[in-house]
């Protein structure tokens, strides 16, 4: 079209056209013929200046090969693990949308293996299924805390809230794994596997009560329960003579080195309350408490509660032997008349609740605790040896080396001294002797490779 | 709650000290322990908390003036309106003192008659008042004012009460139920800028205390013994100050940070001082069902045991991550301010205090 108001800057007229002849859209001066302006070669009718490949040629997007093998291995995991059809839906759907996010697209094989764990993981969990890292980690053959790492990342990438894994649920599937059954050990060795995983849970559950599984890993407790389960169902001199090294190797499981410290807090509790068992006139060591085992699970909410009432009533003794020398803690007395009774009401309402040992030691404490605030400035570190069952870490506390006292009344903005400064550094002679010592230690190192 | 008729009958004061400083505060009891009738309570302030932290956000129940005279102005400024009006039932004084709750800062009374020394009295509101949440604006009048902010006896001779010495100072119904345990600051991460760039050879060359190895981090290691801190300098001339147990001491020991490098021969200077980082830890002392946490407030909290033995809990205000741990053990981060350790200390203890009772 004429008349489009430039000039042209051979001959200066204004006849200029658009000239669509050849490939190249052109605008051509009529009268001298030189060419205005022309347009781009390639015009893309998308807005964009390039055109991609992509969107112009690939007619159906291969999806990625690694996510297909990924996926694969997600259901080969599943299939291992033997879990129904929709927890494999739902870990694939999973796995596809984690694979195509930022965080994972970029990384390594192995990681993107331990992605597709993660992926079965969350969805057994969902789906209330519920495995444990350990034995994730063990599919995968990967570092346990690898897995962690990956599955903390992926939750909150794709925004899940999981549940967490209750130890019991777990037990079940966890004492499968031991071989312990007739056919692979002789007879006065072996045991049913069903009754070895009821009354594991039985001992994972008194310990849950008593403060033992609480923030320790899973897999350690599971194993020392299944062992003291074994040594109580029959316990012949044998058994109780087996380690739990012997125990790990004849069931054919790697043995966990905290297996042992859960298996000496387990027997303690379990000693604890065999000592108010009222037909035994025996005393009740770790050793041979394994006899009683059965017992004092049958019986294990009374025996709780008639342990805390003997420790609440050893502790007024105690503090009323105290109190009489020390005149000065009137208020003692007044406060142990009700914490006796709230004692007797919380052994009668914690029987009910799912969580008797809780129930119990902790209000008790409280009146303790607040009646003597000069009491509590000593015994703040000692308050799990005045209760009867407190987890291990606070009855067995780390020593650690008293903080320095430091710098009380510091304002910030003090006068720093001189001399201190200069204590910081080097004199002239020192930093040329340390000048000279590292050239030496240079040149040697280099010497040396 | 006798009334005290040993005290002379002219011009009773009680006096609201916000002090931080212990060492001052017993200084000037020294000095007050002339007039015998100041009865001073700090002993008998003791609260649960475990170590001797000079700021205290304990409940104390403070006892005011009688309302006998009903003449007298008390003057309830610097309360908040709620608590101006409560009057206890349970009262256990028989003159019918209305009693006061006061919060979140230190407070030691005194009753003291001579006027004179309630302008020597420091009225230090120091840093600390970062930590009192709700009676800021009144707290400050109430500070700046000693002799007519917290005048709760007008002048004449009104017999007053004073408190008898309580161990501790309950409330007798509490506003609300702080806990009375005080975090303690573990660590301070702050960062400097000394505002020239550095050679970092030259420094590790003429410097004791720096470590500087290229190959593994590009930051010349320094560390100062008084305050016990370590610093990473870097060539950009910025430093982080790291280990410092109070906002006063990270400053400090900057401060000395910079100096050396002066006088190392840099023209360093101190710009943009800031707080990156609060670490804080307490005790609630009783075991915490971990398991049932995670159960009701899952939004926040992430519990794996088998990955890490505490709970995280992530919260929103203020945004600190706590880890709570079975033996009852809080470690607090992520604040940059003393204040919000506090605050978010505050609002997760009535959840674990709710909790274990369950």
């Amino acid at each position: 079209m004429s008349g489009s108001g430039v000039s042209c800057p051979g001959c200066g007229s204004s006849n200029i056209v658009d000239d669509d002849l050849y490939s190249q859209a052109q605008m051509v001066c009529v009268d001298c013929g030189s060419v205005v302006s022309e347009g781009v070669l390639a015009h893309d009718p998308n807005g964009g200046s390039d055109v991609s490949y992509s969107w112009t040629t690939a007619v159906t997007r291969k999806p990625c090969v690694n996510l297909v093998k990924g996926l694969q291995r997600v259901k080969a995991i599943c299939r291992i693990l033997r879990v129904h059809k929709e927890i494999e839906d739902l870990s694939q759907a999973y796995y596809k949308q984690a694979y195509q996010h930022q965080s994972f697209i970029k990384v390594s094989l192995q990681k993107k293996e331990v992605l597709a764990g993660c992926c079965v993981l969350v969805s057994c969990r969902l789906l209330n299924w519920p495995i444990t890292m350990g034995t994730m980690s063990c599919l995968l053959d990967a570092d346990p805390m690898a897995v962690g790492v990956v599955y903390q990342e992926m939750v909150k990438v794709l925004s899940i809230e999981a549940p967490i894994v209750n130890v019991t649920d777990v037990m079940e599937a966890h004492s499968q794994e031991y071989k312990i059954s007739p056919l692979h050990v002789p007879e006065q060795l072996a045991e049913n596997s069903k009754d070895l995983a009821k009354r594991a849970v039985a001992l994972v559950e008194l310990a849950a009560d008593t403060w033992i599984v609480t923030g320790r890993k899973p897999i350690p407790i599971m194993m020392a329960a299944i062992y003291l389960a074994w040594q109580s169902l029959k316990p012949s001199k044998q058994r109780l003579k087996f380690t739990l090294d012997r125990f790990c190797q004849i069931a054919k499981v790697n043995k966990h080195k905290a297996a042992l410290k859960r298996i000496t807090e387990m027997r303690e509790v379990l000693c604890k309350l065999g000592r108010e068992i009222p037909w035994l006139r025996a005393e009740v060591t770790p050793d041979n408490v394994a006899r009683q085992v059965d017992d004092i699970l049958k019986n294990r909410y009374a025996l709780l509660r008639r342990a805390l009432r003997t420790h609440e009533d050893a502790l007024q003794a105690e503090d009323s032997l105290t109190e009489e020398a020390a005149s000065s803690r009137a208020s003692e007395p007044v406060e142990h008349t009700p914490t006796a009774s709230a004692v007797g009401l919380c052994g009668l309402n914690s029987e009910r609740t799912q969580q008797p040992g809780d129930g119990n030691e902790s209000p008790c404490k409280a009146p303790e605790l607040q009646s003597d605030s000069q009491e509590t400035q000593e015994s703040v570190p000692n308050w799990g040896k005045r209760v009867l069952f407190a987890p291990p870490c606070v009855t067995h506390p780390k020593r650690r080396r008293a903080g320095q006292p430091g710098l009380q009344d510091v304002t910030g903005d003090e006068e720093i001294s001189d001399s201190e400064i200069d204590s910081y550094i080097r004199t002239p002679r020192e930093a040329r002797e340390f000048a000279l010592t590292q050239k030496i230690l240079s040149l040697s190192e280099s010497e040396k490779s | 709650m006798q009334v005290c008729s040993s005290l002379p009958g002219n011009r009773s004061w009680i006096r609201w000290l916000f002090l931080m400083d212990e060492s001052a505060l017993e200084r000037y009891f020294d000095d007050s322990i002339a007039n015998d009738s100041c009865l001073s309570l700090e002993e008998e302030l003791g609260v649960q908390s475990p170590a001797p932290a000079p700021e205290d956000p304990s409940f104390l129940s403070g006892k005011a003036g009688p309302s006998r005279e009903p003449g007298e102005e008390l003057d309830l400024s610097f309360l908040p309106d709620e608590l101006s009006t409560q009057e206890e039932p349970g009262c256990h004084d028989d003159t019918g003192v209305t009693s006061l709750m006061m919060t979140s800062f230190h407070i030691k009374m005194i009753f003291c008659e001579d006027a004179s020394e309630t302008q020597t009295a420091a009225l230090d509101v120091s840093q600390d008042s970062g930590i009192i949440p709700d009676y800021n604006s009144q707290d400050s009048t109430a500070a700046a004012d000693p002799q007519q902010g917290v005048s709760l006896l007008g002048v004449g001779a009104s017999p007053f009460c004073p408190m008898t010495p309580m161990t501790p100072m309950t409330p007798m119904t509490p506003v609300t139920e702080r806990s009375g345990i005080i975090p303690q600051l573990q660590n301070i991460v702050s960062t400097v800028n000394l505002g020239c760039p550095l050679d970092l050879k030259f420094i590790a060359l003429q410097a004791r205390n720096a470590e500087y190895n290229p190959k593994r981090f590009a930051a010349v290691i320094m560390r100062i013994r008084e305050p016990r801190t370590t610093a990473l300098i870097f060539s950009s001339g910025k430093m982080v100050c790291t280990g410092a147990k109070s906002e006063e001491q990270s400053r400090l020991a900057a401060r000395k940070y910079a100096r050396v490098v002066q006088k190392l021969g840099f023209p360093a200077r101190f710009l943009d001082f800031k707080i990156q980082n609060m670490v804080a830890s307490c005790d609630v002392c009783f075991p915490i069902r971990l398991e049932g946490l995670v159960l009701t407030h899952q939004q926040f909290s992430s519990y794996e045991p088998e990955l890490f033995p505490g709970l995280i809990y992530r919260m929103v205000k203020p945004r600190i991550v706590l880890l709570i741990f079975v033996s009852g053990k809080v470690v607090l981060t992520g604040a940059k301010e003393r204040a919000e350790i506090y605050e978010a200390f505050e609002n997760i203890y009535p959840i674990l205090r709710g909790f274990r009772k369950q």
